[in-house]
């Protein structure tokens, strides 16, 4: 019998129907302003209403963005306290509102509620200047992911850049000037050496963060997020995780072996591995590279964001609260705001590199979906309920549903390993995080790449 | 109709020009607070704004690779290098410019005055290199192209020389390690 069922049940009911709301809501702002209004000023012929329509449109990723982040901080600041409650056999929130599902919306309205203080002998620009840098740069850096993880969805192209990851890179990177501004600008020496840490620690682990994303980069040819999230399509074995696609030869000879139908297995083993044994050294070398890969994406995710392990600028046992100590009021909730979403995007992007993007993980020749003889009768059932939210009001897109809904499941899994690992590990020590982050995940990721490099001479990779 | 093209194409010769105005009207003044302000890691934080501004530039002109790089690389990671070494040196000291002897006052304006001429005399040299090929979005691969076949030599010799400064720099912050060893050698026997 598991003892803790109570909670986790608890722990479920949230997460359902918190996900439930938030998605509704961001999706409905979407069909809004993305599809109904330019579809009602369609037909107009004012040039105006054509301008209007134009800005509904560009404007659509942004404004899913904005809806998305505040709810989704909300929830996930209830979710990591549920979750360590859980793991700690605690009771999590339980006074407002059912099972404490409205304990955050509750603390959301005190913060802004209370009294924005500045200290005296503060640098006030600076000082106010600090929460925003550290907060704007998660919105530019969320808009490239959107068309990734919604299978290229024609509402969010408009957001998808050629240079996609590096911008997210860029742009996740800005946070930790608005961290040392705020710990400078305080005039407090907890805050000061909050600031001064963090930024010896984002300098350092960023090197291996980027050189692992880098190496995904070359395994996959391109820096588009959303060519990156469609080269994985068709199952865990496509996945980056798996050897950055080293394994699609085996997926097509196992769906060649089960349907007669296609070509012989021994010609498409030979396409995809021409060199014999040295492609079969190819392939173990590329997907152990790639899954050691993504635990040094994730060590050096966790230490960027200064997740628990790694949240030496604010270890509120040596430094009171680290560089948010003097901050109160609607400035530190957009810290802590800020915090959250950080720790969702670091994880929508190792989805998007390592984890498929929002692929279902069962390969197409075990999907029963995939077979005609299944989904023909699915679909013959329900296109009369649902043609008319599909094909008449675009209320539902099929092929962005289930994107997104793998999409969800994947990340909120990596969030729930984050508050696995910060209920598990004890803060490091600053000399121990400096020499783990230069004298081993460095060079790791350096001789990592070089393998990379030659292993995937012998593969014949997306043919 | 008309009336709307008219208005768009207007829009976008003038986009261009506006944010070019908008960027140098961020980018003087923080360039200008950067040799001014007392306060020297104010100046440091100023120095991320022009950064910020120059990356813009870059963007303008369709080089998003660039822009991308001068923000990641410069404006985060340099200028953010430069600040914790000033708060580690004399952490928020808002120091009074002390009497500076003439001789350094002249030495200083010599080399304002040769790095200003340097800059003078190469925008307005004749040899720019205009293209006439169409601007590609996704001009990485150009890049990636270009360092490794007609740049391949200065960017070996960059590479040289950075690990040349790194070496000199670990040279510089290595402790002593012979003390360290009799202690331990103490401590075993």
């Amino acid at each position: 019998m598991i003892p803790n069922a109570a909670e986790i049940r608890k722990l479920s009911v949230l997460s359902f129907s918190w996900l439930t709301v938030i998605f509704v809501a961001v999706w409905g702002v979407c069909w809004l302003v993305g599809i109904l209004i330019p579809a009602l000023l369609a037909n107009s012929s004012f040039d105006f209403a054509r301008a209007v329509s134009e800005i509904c449109e560009a404007i659509t990723p942004l404004l899913a963005v904005m809806v998305f982040i505040p709810i989704n901080a909300m929830f996930m600041v209830l979710m990591e306290r549920r979750v360590l409650a859980l793991f700690t056999r605690r009771n999590g929130p339980n006074r407002v509102g059912p099972d404490g599902a409205l304990q955050t919306a509750a603390d959301a309205i005190k913060l802004l509620l209370k009294e924005d203080i500045t200290p005296t002998g503060a640098d006030a620009a600076m000082f106010t200047l600090a929460p925003i840098i550290f907060f704007a740069p998660s919105i530019f850096g969320a808009i490239p992911l959107l068309a990734a993880v919604t299978n290229n969805n024609k509402l969010f192209q408009i957001a998808d850049l050629p240079t996609g990851i590096f911008f997210v890179l860029a742009a996740s990177s800005i946070p930790v000037v608005g961290i040392v501004m705020g710990g400078w600008a305080s005039n407090n020496k907890y805050s000061l050496m909050g600031g001064l840490r963090s930024a010896a620690q984002a300098i350092s682990y960023e090197i291996p963060l980027v050189l692992s994303i880098i190496t995904i980069c070359l395994l996959a040819g391109t820096l588009d997020v959303v060519s990156i999230a469609k080269q994985q399509s068709g199952g865990i074995l496509n996945w980056n995780i798996l050897g950055g696609g080293a394994l699609t030869g085996l997926n097509k000879a196992i769906a060649a072996f089960i349907s007669s139908a296609g070509p012989p297995i021994a010609e498409v083993i030979k396409t995809y591995y021409p060199y014999g044994w040295l492609s079969l050294i190819g392939v173990i070398v590329l997907c152990l590279c790639t899954i050691i890969l993504f635990g040094i994406y994730l060590i050096g995710a966790c230490a960027e964001i200064n997740r628990i392990p790694f949240d030496l600028p604010e270890a509120e046992s040596e430094l009171v609260s680290g560089y948010n100590t003097e901050y109160s009021g609607i400035k530190f909730a957009i810290f802590f705001l800020a915090e959250f979403t950080n720790l969702f995007i670091v994880s929508t992007i190792a989805v998007v590199m390592f984890l498929g993007g929002g692929d279902c993980p069962l390969p197409t020749w075990l999907n029963p979906l995939s077979y005609p003889a299944v989904y023909i009768p699915l679909t013959n059932i329900l296109s009369p309920i649902l043609s008319l939210l599909i094909d008449k009001i675009h209320l539902i897109n099929p092929d962005t549903f289930w994107a997104a809904l793998w999409v969800i499941l994947k990340t909120y899994s990596l969030v729930f390993f984050a508050i696995l690992v910060r209920g598990t590990l004890p803060r490091f020590r600053i000399d121990q995080l400096m020499d783990f982050g230069w004298k081993r995940l460095v060079p790791i990721t350096l001789v990592i790449f070089v393998l990379v490099a030659f292993a995937r001479g012998v593969i014949n990779f997306h043919v | 109709m008309e009336q709307f093209e008219l208005l768009t194409n207007w829009a976008q010769a003038n986009v261009e020009s506006f944010m070019l105005y908008l960027l140098a009207a961020i980018a003087i003044p923080c360039a200008f607070s950067v040799l001014f302000d007392r306060a020297i890691i104010r100046s440091g934080f100023f120095l991320i704004g022009v950064f910020g501004a120059i990356s813009g530039l870059f963007l303008i002109l369709q080089a998003q690779f660039l822009a991308l790089a001068q923000i990641m690389i410069y404006a985060v990671g340099i200028t953010l290098v430069v600040v914790i070494a000033l708060m580690l040196t004399n952490a928020r000291l808002e120091k009074e410019f002390s009497s500076i002897e003439p001789t350094e006052r002249i030495g200083g304006l010599l080399v304002a005055a040769l790095f200003f001429l340097t800059i003078y005399l190469a925008l307005r040299s004749e040899s720019w290199p205009v293209s006439s090929l169409q601007m590609r979005a996704d001009n990485v691969l150009q890049i990636g192209v270009a360092l490794l076949t007609n740049y391949a030599l200065p960017f070996e010799f960059a590479s040289v020389l950075l690990l040349a400064a790194l070496m000199g720099a670990i040279l510089l912050a290595k402790s002593d390690p012979k003390e360290t060893e009799n202690v331990t050698g103490s401590l075993v026997e």
